[in-house]
């Protein structure tokens, strides 16, 4: 049912298509009424419009507030997550330069040193082409 | 006469709504219309924000990827000293200092001193340690907090130092290829202009305009990391051995110029720029000159090989000492060898060997030929300060000068541009132009370095004779000992004297040097090393030689380079 149905139904109920005989004997008094009746909802129709407009447009600012409110607060989200973004890359940074400071020949050779290792005095090289050869 | 009373008060009434009405309409239309810009601005100022966005310097690497310099943000330590206060409102300015001091390593006294400077608003201390700024963070104290600054950080201290240079506290390079190539390390910044709340978060809704930045490029060395610091240990060795005041070692490969490293001694650590002397600044391989001395007859005989007035069997007879241009120019300690061959000229290192070689060449050739090898001009190599060597005009050349200069005096080169020369030798005859940036690596891809063959100096027929002369040397001449077992060396030892402000020589003080290649055949490193004024005098040629061999060791076995000798 729609609302300008909604809105004509009790006028309906109220206005039976086939009059009774008291109706007919009291011609004037009920064209009165019906008068009446139709001037009373034609007000409840213009006071239900007003009030579903209203409602309508209040939801509809409602429906605003709350998207406004939801992007508003993504954003404070977003840029959280953009400053933790920045933070875990730069502590990631940190640790790639302590990971090269650590590999550096430098620090290895001293580490070496301290460990008591020393370099080996020959390297023996085998040829390929010999081992190749050989097989 | 109530009514006619009650109407002129209604009069009234309406015409002080009337005027007020009229007053608000026009200062709203004036708000609106002519001062409607002024209100905007102050508007925007308000919540608009409008910030430069830095660029991300680039990273600098060495030829196998291994870090050299990288920028990181570190967070810079201020305060606020009207803000130091406790809960209920004293002055905690004292309590900061002591909290502080002993995390910062400084003495109270001086951070109360400047927290009470009358400053506002003062940085503490810049660019923590992330592990120092983390202990003050955890104290909470009032007054005192962070901001985020870059950083360069140079992970291998001060292996490099003078090839890398340095970037100053306001961001820019300096020296080396931070300076050289600070155009394109440094990038480009943006800019970002966005609605912030009160609470300085930037809004979802409001306005945002930005322009990212430009990170910088990154950029691949052609230098190795682990000669790099081969060379600078030995050299720091043995300046300290020799007492020497300084030192250069040069490492290039002769096949295409490229720096494989170069180190400079006295040096510096980039993180402590500010307590290092300026001469540890200079990077002696390519902003010092200095005599090259007897590595220099290698060239003279090239030269006079190449232009075909001599061979190596031509003879002459040695008497110890060479007569030109009305001046007796002697060999070391005047020694006579009687009959000479060129080769023996140069496995002995005769000095009037060289003035016989350079007078059957000519000033005119063997000046043409010093300016071919690269002498008397920057050899081009992409670093920042380097000095061009002087070789005088041939139009001021005295008669003894074609003497000395076949020896090496009365020219100075720098170390590089020895290097160059010796790799011309070593490669066949071709003169590269030294580099050290390998490639550049931007948003759109690497771009290579094209390495640059500058010109033939000698033919390459030359260049072999002049390598079998040079093996000689080593193997059965005065540069012995920097012969390396199961690999074929050739090179030359030199001694010169040091040049005085008034135009003479410092007395009994040497520059001693070796320049030197290896394998003999099919050269993989150049190496020059230089020591000024080492404790062994005229001997100096044999720790610069010692130092050859302990960084060539080093090179050849890390480059898993297979021995060519038995």
């Amino acid at each position: 049912m729609t609302f300008a149905q909604a809105v004509r139904a009790p006028q309906a109920r109220r206005m039976p298509h086939r009059p009774n005989r008291q109706a007919i004997a009291h011609r004037r008094p009920a064209s009165r009424q019906a008068t009446r009746l139709r001037a009373a909802s034609w007000e409840i129709r213009s006071f239900l419009l007003a009030s579903g407009v209203i409602v309508a447009c209040f939801l509809l600012v409602l429906l605003y507030l709350a998207q406004a409110t939801a992007v508003s607060a993504a954003g404070y989200e977003a840029q959280r997550l953009l400053a933790q973004r920045d933070e875990l890359r730069r502590q990631n940074a940190l640790l790639v330069i302590e990971s090269a400071r650590l590999d550096s020949p430098a620090r290895v050779e001293t580490e070496a040193q301290r460990l008591g290792l020393v370099r080996a005095a020959t390297i023996r090289v085998v040829a390929s082409e010999a081992v190749a050869a050989a097989r | 006469m109530t009514a006619t009373i009650s109407h002129t008060r209604l009069r009234v009434l309406f015409a002080f709504f009337t005027v007020a009405s009229l007053l608000l309409s026009a200062r709203l239309a004036y708000w609106q219309t002519v001062g409607r810009g002024d209100l905007l601005s102050r508007a925007t100022d308000q919540v608009h924000s409008d910030l430069a966005v830095a660029a991300q310097r680039g990273i600098i690497r060495d030829r196998t990827g291994a870090i050299l310099a990288t920028t990181v943000e570190l967070r810079s330590l201020y305060a606020i000293p009207a803000q130091m206060k406790d809960s209920e409102g004293h002055d905690t300015r004292f309590a900061v200092a002591a909290a502080l001091a002993p995390i910062l390593g400084e003495r109270p006294e001086v951070l109360r001193a400047a927290f009470d400077s009358g400053a506002e608003w003062l940085f503490v201390r810049r660019r923590l340690p992330e592990e120092t700024a983390a202990r003050i963070a955890a104290l909470g104290l009032s007054g005192v907090g962070f901001e985020m600054e870059p950083k360069r950080l140079y992970p291998n201290g001060a292996v490099g130092a003078q090839v890398l240079g340095f970037v100053s506290d306001d961001g820019l390079g300096q020296y080396g290829v931070e300076g050289s190539y600070d155009d394109a390390l440094a990038g480009t910044p943006g800019r970002l202009a966005v609605s912030r709340d009160p609470a300085n978060r930037e809004l979802a809704l409001g306005l945002r305009a930005a322009v990212p930045a430009k990170n910088g490029d990154d950029l691949w060395l052609t230098v190795d990391l682990a000669v790099q610091n081969a060379a600078e240990r030995e050299l720091a060795a043995v300046v300290e051995r020799e007492k020497a005041a300084g030192g250069a070692i040069v490492v290039l490969d002769p096949k295409d110029g490229a720096v494989l490293a170069m180190a400079s001694s006295p040096t510096y650590d980039p993180a402590r720029v500010g307590s290092a002397n300026t001469e540890a600044l200079r990077n002696r391989a390519i902003s010092w000159t200095y005599e090259p001395g007897s590595t220099l007859k290698a060239v003279t005989i090239a030269a006079a090989l190449d232009k075909g007035v001599v061979t190596p069997s031509t003879s002459y007879q040695d008497v110890g000492y060479a007569v030109i241009g009305g001046r007796t120019l002697c060999n070391a300690q005047c020694k006579v060898y009687g009959p000479t061959t060129v080769t023996q000229v140069l496995t002995r290192s005769q000095n009037a060997g060289a003035v016989f070689v350079a007078s059957k060449l000519g000033a005119a050739d063997l000046n043409a030929y010093l300016h071919a090898f690269g002498f008397g001009a920057r050899t081009g190599v992409d670093l920042a300060a380097e000095t061009a060597g002087i070789v005088r005009p041939l139009a001021e050349w005295y008669p003894v000068d074609l003497g000395t200069i076949s020896f090496g005096q009365g020219l100075s080169v720098t170390p590089l541009q020895l290097a160059s020369a010796y790799a011309a030798i070593a490669n066949g005859g071709i003169l590269y132009r030294p580099y050290v940036v390998a490639s550049r690596r931007d948003a759109d891809g690497e771009h290579r370095t094209a390495p640059v063959a500058v010109r033939r100096v000698i033919s390459e027929e030359t260049a072999a004779t002049m390598v079998t002369m040079l093996t000689t040397t080593v193997d059965n001449g005065i540069a012995n000992a920097a012969a390396l077992k199961g690999y074929s060396v050739a090179g030359k030892t030199g001694t010169a004297q040091i040049p005085s402000d008034d135009g003479r020589y410092v007395d009994d003080a040497y520059i001693s040097s070796f320049a030197g290649f290896v394998p003999a055949i099919d050269p993989r490193m150049v190496i020059v090393v230089v020591l000024e004024k080492p404790q062994s005098k005229l001997l100096g040629t044999v720790p610069a030689m010692n130092t050859f061999k302990a960084i060539a060791t080093d090179a050849l076995r890390y480059a898993r380079i297979q021995p060519d000798r038995p």
